[in-house]
């Protein structure tokens, strides 16, 4: 029998897909997701969408995530930031509380989209531009739209696009900063938003943590919505 | 009728011969989208006062110690012309205080004219208490109970109509199935279908924190009723209403708690007092959830439901 992991998000669908002892995992536009499905698989649903796909169980992502770090980071993880497009959710392991921020775009992957739309730049520049950085210009405002405008104002005082980007980053590591649990000191990022190393640098440096990236951040949560239906049946299938 | 945009005692506005009408309890299903906002609750009720054709000769606005939004919405309603009364519960908890404002209350009321009604009010809230009670031991639905506590900030604007109510909850045998017990603490909840949908996931909420003030306060006179309305919890300090809270969690054997706070209501930065005390202090699994415009529950609310239900396990 066949299981696949599928978290269908608010932008992106990632699976996850067990066969025998061999993972495999793939990702989609949120309209494509259909395209993931492995005919025969049974489907551990989770993500904004996942009772509107066809699945034998569902999950919500906090706990996903929670399995989902389990299976990719060895040792011991404080807590979990998990970025994702529309939305942010902190997860404090010591504890079990978790957090979002779903209210305000500045914590999000889409001020990130937002800020690459406006310098004409893909989301996977962005990491380029933050390590070519010389200085790191100042945005103080937590809210996108008003860092919006300081955006423009730092441009017009003589930084550079690399030092708004890099500045930009830092911003949004403080704002997310304020969801982590004060004596966190290993935090596991997952998300498709992280593969932007720049951003984790911020946070590193924000923060003062040690940030624990796996090595395929974006499908963490489909493959630990296989997890925990493998740990509620007591092994694999 | 007379509007109150939070609790008033309805025992002095009933004995006033007036019939009170709790502007709350219209804003879950209103459609009114306001154009000047901070809470949607008191911009919401400010439209309705003002241009939702209600048939009110006056307005009983609740301005110290609980609302602090109300005081502006309701002086908008007083310069729209409708006769409006401030009234404040002291923040110190003094029962002296509150009785000189019960007074100016009965003032703007007309004077006391049916004395009996304190006591009508206080029997009928004592069968809310008992029902209450079975809702604790998953006799009565959350959902129906929480609507019978929060009604009773106006008694549904007739006492015959609210003791019609509770005689059918009475009457009522149902058994409660769920897995854990869960308190709700903050103002109520923006979103009517709360109650159910933590039922749908074997929650059953069995502490409404702010209504169960609706029913746990009364009095047969002035005084009494002072006496009983200045340990209003949530006009009073942050402390002594966690000191009330936590009582009542171990008394109704609560299992886990979650905190409802409304955008922009100045209870909202109680949150972190409440989590250190509640949480970090006393090991109650904890979840903050909040709300804004009145709506069914937003997925992004569900997910958070689902994912503390899923934490606390079967």
């Amino acid at each position: 029998m066949e299981i696949m992991g599928l978290d269908v998000g608010s932008r992106a669908a990632k699976s996850a897909l067990l066969v025998g002892r061999k993972w495999s995992w793939g990702v989609a536009d949120i309209m494509a997701w259909r395209d993931l499905l492995s005919s025969g698989a049974e489907v551990v649903a989770t993500g904004y969408f996942r009772k509107k796909v066809p699945h034998t169980l569902v999950v919500t992502e906090i706990t996903a995530a929670i399995h989902g770090v389990r299976h990719f980071i060895r040792g011991d993880v404080d807590a979990i930031v998990d970025i994702g497009a529309q939305d942010t959710k902190v997860i404090d392991l010591a504890t079990g509380e978790f957090m979002m921020n779903d209210k305000c775009s500045a914590g999000t992957g889409a001020f990130l989209e937002f800020l690459a739309g406006y310098f004409g730049l893909g989301m996977e520049e962005l990491q380029e531009y933050h390590f070519r950085a010389g200085r790191t210009a100042e945005i103080n405002n937590t809210c996108a739209v008003f860092a919006q405008s300081e955006v423009v104002s730092r441009l017009v005082e003589g930084y550079t696009r690399e030092e708004v980007i890099k500045g930009i980053h830092h911003a949004f590591a403080r704002r997310i900063g304020q969801l982590i649990p004060q004596d966190a000191d290993r935090v596991a990022f997952i998300g498709g938003v992280v593969k932007n190393r720049g951003v984790i640098d911020a946070f590193e440096k924000e923060l003062g943590i040690r940030a624990l990236v796996p090595r395929e951040p974006q499908v963490v949560n489909a493959v630990g919505a296989l997890e925990y239906y493998m740990a509620r049946r007591g092994g694999p299938p | 009728m007379i509007g109150i945009t939070a609790l008033v005692p309805p025992e002095v506005l009933y004995a006033s011969g007036k019939r009170p009408l709790d502007l709350n309890n219209l804003v879950p299903e209103s459609k009114i989208n306001p154009r000047e906002k901070l809470c949607a609750w008191t911009a919401i009720w400010r439209e309705l006062v003002i241009h939702g054709g209600l048939d009110l000769e006056g307005l009983v606005v609740v301005a110290g110690g609980d609302c602090h939004n109300a005081i502006v919405d309701g002086e908008k309603v007083e310069l729209s012309g409708l006769p409006t009364c401030y009234f404040l519960y002291p923040f110190d908890g003094s029962p002296q205080l509150l009785e000189a404002q019960l007074e100016d209350l009965v003032e703007f009321l007309g004077g006391i004219k049916e004395r009996s009604r304190f006591e009508i009010v206080r029997a009928l809230k004592k069968r809310a208490l008992a029902l209450d009670k079975r809702r604790v031991r998953g006799e009565v639905a959350a959902s129906d109970g929480f609507l019978l506590q929060v009604s009773t900030s106006d008694m549904l604007g007739s006492l015959e109509a609210y003791e019609e109510r509770l005689g059918r909850m009475e009457a009522s045998d149902e058994t409660v199935e769920f897995k854990h017990r869960i308190a709700l603490l903050g103002v109520p909840p923006i979103y009517p279908d709360l109650h159910a949908f933590l039922q749908s996931l074997g929650l059953h909420v069995v502490y409404d924190e702010m209504p169960y003030e609706f029913i746990r306060l009364t009095g047969s006179s002035l005084s009494g009723i002072s006496r009983s309305y200045a340990g209003y919890t949530f006009a009073g300090k942050i402390q002594r209403r966690l000191g009330f809270i936590e009582k009542e969690l171990k008394r109704r054997r609560v299992d886990a708690v979650i905190h409802f706070q409304q955008f922009a209501c100045h209870h909202r930065l109680e949150d972190p007092i409440m989590r250190e005390r509640l949480n970090r202090g006393l090991g109650y699994p904890y979840l903050g959830i909040e709300g804004d415009m009145p709506s069914k529950l937003p997925e992004q609310v569900k997910l958070r439901l689902e994912a503390f239900a899923e934490r606390l396990g079967d």
